[in-house]
């Protein structure tokens, strides 16, 4: 790097006022612009060429194998297959029931996540000595590897009998379950875990949105609850629609993401009851070894995001148009 | 947020809100003992004899041990394990903040061709779909012979913290006033000096969320890990989620080692509370 500052060192001054002397400040401005272009591309050209090799190209690489068939276990009928992986895919119940369980992991927790975090924020929203603890406090779920959270609540939370959550519920009297072991159980319970994680974060942005409101429309002590309600849904909610709209977008794209917690917790089981797209994936690219499969079904996966991401674009749009 | 603001009198008196001050007491309880307790469980248990663990109820007090730390150091590789993190997760950081600041400060300040698009690209690097980046990557790293090597698990995470940490330095560097870069400009300094001179030092802060956050997510990173490392090098994730395989009922290590690999980071992390929220919106909200 100092070498690349030296020389601009060197070039810039001599350039400069040579042309400001001759032609006056429009050509000094031009020329500082160029300089200025010349400067901003060494800046971010190292970053931009890892993140194409990085990024970029093995998504293009992910699509282009997505073609051939190409499977490590058995090399000999490697090949292209043109568009042969996508018509199996269409066929294929197994990845279709995978795509309906991400859909519902993802669209249920983060709801869950929006709704839940919404209220406390509300309920919460109010200065107080112990809000900065508990805003610190409730920290802790996010920061934890979503792995770790995964082994933590499948083995202290939810083991049958021994589980602390398993104990509490029996307690109250439901009776003891294998929260992890019964189909539709399990996929409650990995829908628990990633909105149990993922709350604190959809709270603690309202909670500073909230506090970052112009007015103060929670503060009309004379309003009656049916006025309070009207003015939750009709002031504070519309405020508080780029909060919302942030939340919802990052969230899904991670919701869609998720593997580590739920791969921990059942490993896609029992069956297939918990095998959202990602796990089935992860099972045929790595498990099986059908690198040409499994990149037909991470390319299904990368235009889920891209679909999301291009809302989040059109969203953000206006304030990047500057 | 405005910490100062909401200290101030003026809020203080306002009347009811939509809880009592006991209805909001009850709900502080309940919102720790949801998302706090199962913590403060974890740390208790690693420090709970074995005949403590499985119990029914659930044992609250007990004489504390070290035995769970002793078996994690000394029958499994834990501190292998912790090694692997720390050097993928340090080396990853340190990459990623040399190639990310600078970057982040041209695009928050300086004019350039294709700024606007490249902005937009930045963006949507950060959506990528992780498995299927790991795809490729497996080929690709299985032909070098670089699974299993620090090499390949930190290029892999490099391709997902870059775009971030540049964007957290873009919208650290944007917030910051003009004022003195427009000054060193009049004085005549070169563009290298005022962001090394004039910018960079203002920007410290900006530089620790990008670290933290960079550092956070190699460190808790699994996915990668588990593809493309092997019996060579093995991040704490995938050691830990190796426990869990064969003995299941190991309480006892598995969240000694889930506290030695956590603590430092939940320590970290909470000091720097304010940022993780940035980092995690993309610097939305700050």
């Amino acid at each position: 790097m100092p070498p690349v500052g030296n020389g601009f060192r060197e070039a810039s001054p001599s350039a400069g006022s040579h042309r400001a002397v001759a032609a006056g400040s429009r050509v000094r401005l031009r020329s500082r612009s160029a300089q200025e272009s010349r400067f901003a591309w060494l800046m971010i050209s190292p970053g931009l060429l890892l993140m194409v090799m990085l990024g970029t190209f093995p998504l293009v690489a992910l699509v282009g194998l997505s073609f051939f068939r190409l499977d490590l276990s058995s090399l000999q009928r490697t090949g292209w297959v043109g568009l042969g992986n996508y018509a199996r895919l269409l066929a294929d119940n197994r990845f279709w029931h995978s795509l309906q369980l991400a859909a519902i992991y993802a669209v249920s927790s983060v709801t869950l996540q929006i709704v839940i975090g919404m209220a406390l924020a509300l309920l919460l929203f109010r200065t107080f000595p112990g809000q900065g603890l508990v805003r610190t406090l409730v920290l802790l779920p996010m920061i934890l590897a979503p792995v770790v959270v995964g082994i933590l609540w499948r083995t202290l939370l939810l083991t049958p009998r021994f589980g602390l959550f398993d104990y509490f519920v029996s307690s109250i009297g439901l009776g003891s379950h294998g929260w992890l072991d019964e189909p539709t159980l399990a996929l409650v319970s990995v829908i628990v875990i990633h909105t149990w994680q993922w709350t604190p974060f959809a709270f603690l942005v309202f909670l500073a949105s909230l506090h970052a409101l112009p007015v103060e429309p929670l503060e009309q002590a004379h309003l009656d609850c049916v006025a309070r309600w009207q003015e939750l849904w009709y002031v504070i909610l519309p405020l508080l629609r780029p909060a919302i709209v942030i939340v919802l977008i990052l969230r899904s794209i991670q919701g869609l993401n998720a593997f580590a917690a739920v791969y921990a917790a059942t490993g896609g089981g029992p069956g297939t009851a918990t095998e959202i797209l990602n796990l089935y994936t992860y099972q045929t690219a790595f498990v099986q070894l059908s690198i040409g499969y499994g990149s037909a079904l991470g390319t299904v996966q990368l235009l889920l995001t891209v679909a999301i991401a291009v809302a989040f674009f059109r969203i953000r749009r206006s304030e990047w148009a500057q | 947020m405005g910490t100062v603001a909401y200290k101030t009198g003026a809020r203080r008196r306002r009347g009811k809100r939509w809880l009592s001050m006991g209805g909001y007491y009850l709900v502080v309880v309940a919102v720790l003992f949801v998302w706090v307790f199962p913590v403060i469980w974890t740390f208790a248990t690693s420090f709970k004899a074995r005949t403590d663990i499985f119990t029914i109820p659930p044992t609250i007090f007990f004489l504390p041990t070290l035995d769970s730390y002793i078996f994690a150091l000394t029958r499994r590789p834990v501190l292998a394990y912790l090694r692997d993190s720390f050097i993928i997760a340090s080396i990853a950081t340190a990459l990623a903040l040399v190639l990310a600041v600078p970057a982040g400060y041209a695009y928050a300040r300086l004019r350039f061709r294709l700024r606007g698009r490249l902005s937009f690209f930045l963006l949507f690097m950060q959506m990528l779909p992780y498995l299927g980046l790991t795809v490729p990557f497996f080929v690709i790293l299985s032909r070098l012979k670089w699974t299993d090597t620090y090499q390949g698990l930190v290029l892999v995470n490099l391709a997902v913290v870059i775009p971030t940490a540049t964007w957290l330095m873009i919208t650290y560097f944007q917030d910051l006033p003009r004022e003195m870069e427009e000054a060193a400009a009049v004085d005549g300094a070169t563009h290298w000096q005022t962001f090394l001179q004039v910018m960079l030092p203002q920007a410290y802060g900006g530089v620790a969320v990008a670290a933290i956050f960079t550092y956070l997510w190699v460190w808790n990173e699994f996915l990668f890990a588990v593809i493309l490392s092997g019996s060579k090098v093995r991040p704490f994730t995938v050691g830990m989620y190796g426990f869990l395989q064969f003995e299941e009922n190991l309480w006892g290590p598995l969240t000694a080692t889930a506290c030695m690999a956590m603590l430092p980071v939940i320590i970290v992390a909470l000091l720097a509370q304010r940022h993780i929220i940035r980092g995690l919106t993309l610097g939305a909200v700050k």
